[in-house]
Formats: C-alpha cells, sequence, structure tokens
C-alpha cells in the first residue's frame, strides 16, 4: 500500500512549541509554494495510492479553490488502487474555517479532518500561543458534520503548563461531547529551538513532571476507552471504523511519498526528506533542479528493529510472523534477552504472534521500543 | 679521573658531586634543574623546552614530575677544576617515597628549595627527615626571592628553626631569572663530600630501572664499590640472576656510552634484562665472579598500599585489559594485579599501588594510551584480619573480608601524616582529622603562624578524598605529608550496600564501626543522586552485618513515550530513541539496576 502525505507549510501565526518546517502565511509566498508543489508533482511518478493526507503548518491556511484544486491534481497524479475506497485526509485550524468549506472539501473527495484543538480550556490554549476558541471547534465539528464528511477527529494535548487532572478531564469530556469518530491525544513535547525550549531551559517547574504527565496520560487511556474508542495506537483513539489507515501504514512500515518542503517519503527500504530550508525548496523546484534531500537506508536488523520500534506503537503489536517473513529477522531469538526482561518487567506481552505492550508498557513505550533497535 | 690506589683501600672520587634536588611541590624544583642543565651548557636552551615538550601530557597536567633520568653536569668551579655533577632526580610524590629513598641512597648531598613566597611546607620537612637519614649534605636554596611575596628574612627563620641550620647556609636564588644560580654550583662542589668506595669488590646501586622495549630494562645505577663495563658478568643481589653487560653509559642528557662505570659514577647499564622482575629499583649490581658478600642497604620489594578492581565497561574488552596490564607492569614493578571476578562487573583484575596517585596515574593511563573504557572500584588499604583460628589472611578486597563470626582481629595500615597550615585552618583540620579517626601527637606553631600538626591516622581515611577536602578546607594554604608506620587494630565492619535488595560486592567497604553508619547514609545519598531514575523504583540499602543502617530510593521513571510518531518523524525518532538506549548502555547492568560508572567511586567523593 502507498500513502501520498502533501505538506503545507504556513499558518496564521506561529505556536512557540512546534517545530514543524512552517512560516507565517503570505499570499505571494504561499501562492509561489503551491505552483512549486505542482512542479514536483509533476516530476514524481504516478502511482495508485490508499491515502492521502494534506498536513502541515496549516492547511487551511489556504483557501478552499486552492486546496480542493490541490486535491484534485493529487487524487488525479495518483488514482484509487483496484477495489478499494481511498483515504483523503485534511489538517484544519479551526478558527480559519470558513462558511461553506466542508461542503467543497468533501466535493473534493476528503473523506476526514482532523481539527488542531489542543485544548478547551481558555488559559490553556493562550499557554500555547494559539487562538481559537471552544465556540470555533464546536461550530467547525458541527459544519463538518453537516456537509457529510465521513470522519472528524480531533487533537488534543496533555502536560500543559498549568493543565490539571481536572482541567484535563474537562478537556477530554468537552471533545467526547462533540461525538467524534477519533482522537488524537499527544503529550507535550519540548522540541529543542523552540521558544518553549528556552521556557524550559528558564523555568523547568513550569512543565509537567513526568508523574503527573503519567496521570494525565493514564486518565485519557481510561476516559476514551470507557467512552468506547479503541486506543489503536498510543496516541491514537478511534470508534470503530474511523482508524486513521494513512497513519496506520507509518507504523506497519509501508512505502509513502511525501511531496513539499521537509516532507519524508519512505519507499522500497529507502527513507528520504527533502530540505527543510523554503528556499532551497522553491528554488530547486523552480530551476527544474533535483530538491536537496538527505537519505538514509537501513539495512537487515538495523531495518528490523526500527520496524519494531513502529509496530510496537499500535495496539496490535509485532507480529513474529510477518517480521521472519519480511525481514528475515526472528524477534523471538534476535531479542530473546530483551524480551524476556521486558516481560518479566511487565512491559510487553507475547498473544498469539504478536509482541505487545502492556497497559505499563505504554507508559514506557520509549524502553520497549528502544530494546530492539541496534546501532553501530 | 680517580687515582690509582691499592684494592683495600677507600678510593675517593675527588671530582665527582652526586646530588639531589629535594623541594615540595611547586618551589621550583623542574626550574632549577633546567637552569643547573643551562648555565653548565648541558643543554641548549632550545632543546631545554623540547624536553620539557618530550615530558607525558600527565605529568605535565599535574604539575609534577614523577621520574626523571639523571643526567652529569660539566661544572669549571672558581677552584680551575672540572667538576663531573650528577643530578639524581627525586619523585615527586609520597607515593613514590621508596624510589626517593634510593635516590637519596645514590647521593651524598641534597639541594632542598624552599619557596621564598610560602615557606617551609610538609614536603620540604619530610624530604628534609629523608635527607637527614641518609646522612646527606643539605644545601638550603631560598627560591623565588625575587617575587614581590618573598620573605626570604621570614623563611631563613624557619630554616633555622625548624631544620636546625645557619641562616647564614642558606642561598638566596631566583631559578626562573638566573639568580644565585652559580652560589649554588659553588656550594655542591664546595660543601657536598665527593663520593668514596672500595676497589676490591663490586657494588652498583639501582636506584630507578626503565623498561625499553628495544633494550630491555635500563638499570640507572651509581658505582658504589669497583667498575663495571660492556662485557662485564654482573648478577643481581635481589634476584641472584646473572647477566652480561651489553652497554655502560652515561646521562649527558642523553644515553652515552662509555667504557666503564667507576666509583663514584652515576649512569646506565643494559644488559638483555627482560623484565623488572628480574632488576629493580634498590636492586644491587655486583660481579658474577667474586661477589660481593653484602647487598648495600635498603633494598624492598615494592609493596603496594592501596587496591582497587578494575574492570572493562564491555566484558569483551577484559583480554585488551590483561594486555595492557601486561605492558604497564613492564615498566613499573610496583603494579601488581590479578585476576577477580566480581557479581556485579564480571571479570577484571584486582590491581595493588603505591598509593592514590599512583592508581589515578596509571587508571589514566591504561584509559588514554590503550583506550580502554574502565570502571575502578573505589580503593582499599590491605587489612591483615586474624581469624579465631588463629590463621591471618591478608585482605585487599573488602569484598573478600571472612564472615564476622570467624574474625577474632582486623588490623589496618596507619600513618604519621604531618600538615603544615595557616592557624585559621586548625580547627578544620582538627575536626576532619577527627572524623577520620586522626590521634593529634603534635603540635607545633612556627614563627610565621603556621602550625604544624602531627596525626597518627589510618591510611584508608587519608587515601579516601582527604587530600582534596583537606585543600578545599584550607583554601588551598594546608601542605600534607605521611609515611607509613605500620598495622594497627581497629574496630572495623564491612558496609555493604544493596540495590534493589541485592548486594552489591563491587560496592563494599571496610569501614570503622563508629563512623559506619554515618558513611552508609552519605553513600545511599550520593547513590541516589548518581543513579538515574530506572523503569521500576530502586531501594539503596546500608548494610552492617544484615542490619540495614541507611536506606533512600530512587523513584521510577512513570512515563518515556514519544507522543507522535508519523511519517517524516520516524528517522528522527529512532535516533533519540538510540540515543537514549546508548546512554542505557554505557551504564553497568547491576541485577536488574542500570549504574553509571561513577557509581562505584561514589564513596570517594563523600562530604563528611
Amino acid at each position: 500500500m502507498l500513502g501520498v502525505y502533501v505538506h503545507l507549510p504556513f499558518c496564521p501565526y506561529l505556536c512557540p512549541y512546534c517545530d514543524f518546517a512552517k512560516w507565517p502565511h503570505r499570499a505571494s509566498a504561499a501562492a509561489r509554494y503551491l505552483t512549486a508543489l505542482q512542479g514536483e508533482l509533476a516530476a514524481t511518478p504516478p502511482a495508485p495510492a490508499a491515502t492521502l493526507f494534506i498536513g502541515g503548518g496549516t492547511p487551511n491556511a489556504y483557501d478552499a479553490t486552492a486546496l480542493t484544486g490541490l486535491i484534485a491534481r493529487l487524487l488525479e497524479h495518483f488514482p484509487s488502487p483496484v477495489a478499494q475506497p481511498r483515504e483523503v485526509s485534511v489538517e484544519l485550524n479551526p478558527e480559519l474555517v470558513m462558511p461553506g468549506d466542508f461542503e467543497r472539501y468533501r466535493l473534493a473527495g476528503v473523506t476526514r479532518i482532523s481539527i488542531g484543538v489542543q485544548s478547551f480550556e481558555p488559559d490553556e490554549v493562550a499557554v500555547l500561543g494559539r487562538r481559537h476558541s471552544a465556540a470555533q471547534v464546536r461550530a467547525a465539528v458541527q459544519a463538518a458534520r453537516a456537509a457529510g464528511i465521513g470522519s472528524i477527529s480531533l487533537d488534543v494535548i496533555f502536560a500543559i503548563p498549568g493543565q490539571t487532572r481536572a482541567s484535563w478531564r474537562r478537556t477530554l469530556d468537552a471533545a467526547l461531547a462533540l461525538d467524534v469518530d477519533h482522537i488524537s491525544t499527544y503529550g507535550l513535547t519540548i522540541e529543542p529551538q523552540t521558544p518553549f525550549a528556552e521556557w524550559a531551559a528558564r523555568e523547568p517547574g513550569a512543565f509537567a513532571s513526568d508523574a503527573h504527565e503519567a496521570d494525565l496520560y493514564g486518565d485519557a487511556m481510561a476516559v476514551l476507552r470507557a467512552a468506547g474508542y479503541e486506543q489503536y495506537e498510543l496516541s491514537n483513539f478511534a470508534r470503530p471504523g474511523h482508524r486513521c489507515r494513512h497513519n496506520e501504514n507509518y507504523w506497519a512500515n509501508g512505502d509513502y511519498v511525501g511531496l513539499g518542503v521537509g516532507a519524508a517519503s519512505y519507499r522500497d527500504g529507502a527513507r528520504w526528506v527533502t530540505t527543510r530550508s523554503l528556499e532551497a525548496y522553491l528554488a530547486a523546484v523552480e530551476a527544474g533542479a533535483a530538491i536537496p534531500r538527505e537519505t538514509e537506508r537501513l539495512l537487515g536488523a538495523r531495518r528490523a528493529g526500527e520496524a519494531a520500534m513502529l509496530a510496537l506503537r499500535t495496539a496490535q503489536g509485532a507480529s513474529v510472523v510477518e517480521f521472519k517473513e519480511r525481514y528475515g529477522v526472528d524477534l523471538l531469538d534476535r531479542y530473546a534477552g530483551e524480551i524476556a526482561d521486558l516481560r518479566a518487567t511487565g512491559l510487553l506481552e507475547l498473544t498469539g504472534e504478536h509482541l505487545r505492550l502492556t497497559e505499563r508498557g505504554r507508559f514506557l513505550a520509549n524502553d520497549v521500543c528502544g530494546a530492539f533497535l541496534t546501532f553501530d | 679521573m680517580n687515582k690509582p690506589a691499592s684494592p683495600h683501600q677507600l678510593e675517593v672520587a675527588s671530582r665527582a658531586r652526586n646530588f639531589c634536588i629535594i623541594a615540595h611541590i611547586d618551589h621550583g624544583k623542574t626550574t632549577l634543574s633546567d637552569r643547573l642543565l643551562e648555565i653548565t651548557r648541558t643543554v641548549a636552551t632550545r632543546d631545554l623546552e623540547e624536553q620539557a615538550l618530550d615530558a607525558m601530557d600527565l605529568e605535565r597536567e599535574r604539575g609534577i614530575t614523577i621520574r626523571m633520568h639523571p643526567v652529569t653536569l660539566e661544572y669549571r668551579a672558581k677552584d680551575g677544576e672540572r667538576y663531573r655533577l650528577n643530578l639524581i632526580d627525586t619523585p615527586g610524590h609520597v607515593d613514590f617515597s621508596y624510589e626517593v629513598s634510593r635516590s637519596l641512597a645514590a647521593c651524598e648531598g641534597a639541594i632542598l628549595i624552599i619557596d621564598a613566597t610560602q615557606g617551609i611546607e610538609a614536603q620540604t620537612l619530610a624530604n628534609y627527615h629523608l635527607a637527614l637519614e641518609h646522612d646527606l649534605t643539605i644545601i638550603p636554596v631560598i627560591n623565588k626571592i625575587d617575587l614581590p611575596a618573598a620573605d626570604p628574612e621570614r623563611v631563613m627563620g624557619e630554616v633555622e628553626e625548624l631544620l636546625v641550620m645557619e641562616r647564614s647556609e642558606c642561598i638566596l636564588a631566583s631559578a626562573k631569572n638566573g639568580i644565585g644560580i652559580e652560589d649554588i654550583l659553588e656550594a655542591i662542589v664546595a660543601r657536598i663530600p665527593p663520593p668514596k668506595g672500595h676497589r676490591d669488590h663490586v657494588r652498583a646501586l639501582v636506584f630507578n630501572a626503565q623498561f625499553d622495549a628495544y633494550r630491555g630494562v635500563v638499570s640507572y645505577v651509581r658505582m658504589v664499590d669497583g667498575e663495571l663495563r660492556t662485557g662485564s658478568r654482573f648478577m643481581s643481589m635481589a634476584h641472584q640472576r646473572v647477566f652480561e653487560c651489553t652497554e655502560v653509559g652515561v646521562f649527558v642528557p642523553n644515553m652515552r656510552a662509555v667504557e666503564r662505570l667507576e666509583v663514584g659514577d652515576v649512569g646506565y647499564v643494559i644488559a638483555n634484562v627482560k623484565s623488572l622482575g628480574d632488576i629493580d629499583v634498590g636492586d644491587t649490581l655486583t660481579a658474577a665472579t667474586n661477589p660481593a658478600h653484602v647487598p648495600l642497604p635498603g633494598y624492598r620489594k615494592a609493596v603496594p598500599m592501596v587496591y582497587c578492581g578494575l574492570y572493562p565497561n564491555e566484558g569483551a574488552e577484559y583480554d585488551d585489559l590483561r594486555d595492557a596490564l601486561e605492558k604497564l607492569k613492564l615498566n613499573d614493578a610496583a603494579l601488581v594485579y590479578e585476576p577477580e571476578t566480581s557479581a556485579a562487573l564480571g571479570f577484571g583484575f584486582r590491581c595493588g599501588f603505591l598509593g592514590l596517585l599512583h592508581m589515578e596515574i596509571l587508571q589514566e593511563r591504561l584509559e588514554r594510551d590503550y583506550t580502554l573504557d574502565l570502571i575502578a572500584t573505589s580503593p582499599s588499604v590491605v587489612f591483615r584480619v586474624t581469624k579465631t583460628d588463629g590463621t591471618v589472611e591478608m585482605v585487599d578486597n573488602p569484598s573478600k573480608l571472612p564472615a564476622a563470626n570467624v574474625i577474632r582481629t582486623i588490623e589496618e595500615p596507619y600513618v604519621k601524616s604531618t600538615m603544615i597550615a595557616p592557624p585559621e585552618y586548625v580547627g578544620a583540620i582538627m575536626e576532619m582529622t577527627q572524623n577520620r579517626r586522626g590521634a593529634l601527637l603534635n603540635m607545633e606553631y612556627l614563627h610565621d603562624g603556621r602550625v604544624i600538626l602531627t596525626y597518627e591516622m589510618p591510611l584508608i581515611e587519608v587515601i579516601v578524598d582527604f587530600f582534596d577536602q583537606l585543600k578545599s578546607r584550607t583554601k588551598g594554604y594546608a601542605s600534607l605529608d605521611y609515611e607509613m608506620i605500620g598495622y594497627r587494630e581497629g574496630d572495623l565492619v564491612k558496609l555493604e550496600i544493596l540495590l534493589n535488595g541485592e548486594a552489591v560486592d563491587a560496592l563494599s567497604f571496610i569501614v570503622a564501626r563508629e563512623r559506619a553508619a554515618g558513611r552508609g547514609r552519605a553513600l545511599t545519598e550520593r547513590l541516589r543522586e548518581l543513579i538515574p531514575r530506572q523503569m521500576f523504583e530502586v531501594p539503596i540499602q546500608a548494610a552492617i552485618g544484615g542490619k540495614i543502617v541507611a536506606r533512600e530510593t530512587v523513584s521510577a521513571v512513570r512515563k518515556n513515550v514519544l507522543a507522535k510518531c508519523y511519517g517524516g518523524d520516524i528517522t528522527r525518532k529512532r535516533k533519540l530513541l538510540e540515543k537514549q538506549k546508548a546512554g542505557k548502555e554505557r551504564m553497568k547492568r547491576v541485577g536488574r539496576v542500570e549504574l553509571p560508572q561513577e557509581a562505584f567511586m561514589a564513596v570517594l567523593r563523600l562530604d563528611d
């Protein structure tokens, strides 16, 4: 299966915790970028793709005309595989949603939207440097549903400075009250070279301890599961039939093509990321030159280790049978010591042919995943 | 040249003088040596710098000379005669006091340098007493007199008072700026007696021995009686081994072969000796036919005072470590080692050293020159354990201490330690030494107000972080020297450290019962700071004879999850986890607990 990711890097304003490739939205730059993107697309071999994901940045910093136009070209370039309905996702900022947008998205083929909510608490939204209101979120969800978007997802963040278990519970309850199909809960990550990293260096006490973060994560799992959502990945919860197939493909170590500045691709065992410099990206595409990129190809056990790191994030876990077939690595043999330790510590379990995280293991997933990585 | 004399007569090498320079650290020994070489044109100024650069990094960094070869200076004195002045270096640290004593035994005189700004320090006194024991003529030199803070008058007062020498015997000098150097050379000629020896038998004192990869052992000798030539067959009296001289020579300053070494000469002997176990420091070389009946006094085998376990951080490096130790041993007879096994650390070696500095130097050499990644356990002394059945065991590893119920007595080595410090620090020193079971023997006030404190203390209390503590509590003003005075019985117990309920052999140590609980508390606290949080809670306990005396807990990591891992993140996230894992793998796993290397040395860094 092939997935296609398209990066739209412009935002109405920049959030202080985000380290994606992103720039403040300017009409001229955004138009130039869209043209370049089409240039890159034209130079990319067409192939059937099962999923398309438009991420950012803030994709709806582009108006619906631009966005739907882009989607149409992409769907034409990457046709639907035989006998498979296509998943087309778009990430959205609720405050930029305009009346009529969702109808146009649906008509263009969009099946799934993911709204960046982060929190329903006004002070937490403010701490994150974002400007939308809970009312705007509700309005966006209702409009999307009314327009017939098949799958609606919300992103929420925990471990925000100042967040309590009670306030997190209110955010979770507010998300549930909107009756959405999918919820992603992300622990706030301090990324280097962001304003939050500077803040954390100055005032580490402002950020959640790992114990508090564990409590918040545990609360999310309990509340969302009780509400009928399946935790199909460490940070992702879905109602039946509403998993994000595009993301599942990443964890299955499937192939994908990334388009746009800083986008990552993975095909036939090689991974490459195009330049994160907007200037370099534009210049290369406009000159018809190769876009600068970094490539990495993992072989043998290293590739299997990385695949295990990804698979273990999912509820299903890593299939011992599949790993033997696909990578020629017998996990139970090669990692016998590690697996015994992790099972003894209660972090990992073997169910049938699947190695997977236990409930406790979800809190310490890095320690489990790390055990399968080999490096020189 | 030597005058011919009949066999049973004493021969006097009237144109030779053998001397050494002794000083407290930083009082200017190296500078004065360099200046003497330069003024006698033994070495051009330009070469001096190169020579300094050739010195080992370790020595330069520590500002100490561990060992230097001797050098012969040609000097035309004011009496018009040419003299051969043999300068014999002495190692500058108490760990090497035996080597110092052998170097002194090769001399008739000593230049005792005293810093005009600092005055007499603990090592000055120790060196002075050592020189007196060897009956050396002492020439006191007050150095650095041109510094603004110099107070030669005061220092000369100290010489009169502490060294019982005449003020008029002092030479005022500045080695750095060449002041007083002629006076020193003249004093060497005038005051130090020429060497004397017999012709009817051969005895050469080995005061230093180095291993050369190509030539084998190079023995640095002082000819006491008779002569040695290339081709002579000679015997090591300590090891009863016979060799044939392939080369004898002198240091001018580089090695230069000569036909023979005669009474009073200082030079080297090379004889295809494969190991420092066949000839070592303090040995007497004599003729193979008609050997001397009695060796020169003072030989003893180097006795390690401090032991620690050295383990490769990666088990795979065990063979590399063994090879490296073998190579170091070739050049350092004082190093001893034997394989040992630790439940916590796997296969390694128990290594014995002359002292803490010797230990640190060799550890650094293993890590730098042999690029080994080592874990060193905290140092121990050798305890003498008498068991209830009357047998005696020497225990250099706390984990080998017999069970308490079969121990009748434990004895430990003691030292006499001398400290000199300004009076405002006496309280701090007394508190420190009391905490370390020191007994004050003597307290003496100097003219300048400084105080000399003499203590008897257990050696273990001195080697474990005493010097650093002393320096920090006296703002660097106190100086320290110590000498061994034998074994004393002590009320000693083994303190065990338990991690996650399991005793860790490499962390146990032997300690005075009265201090055990306090040390246990301090160590568990320190370990709590050093041990990173793990996936589970780690209790750290200190126990004496099974009874817990202290407990700390490292709380568990509750959450360690990457929130996002999508297409664009995978490489970066994998690298992040690899880095986390590499950090863990640097650690030593003991049971289920990951320990950083520093944990094994934690006991060395405890505040009182």
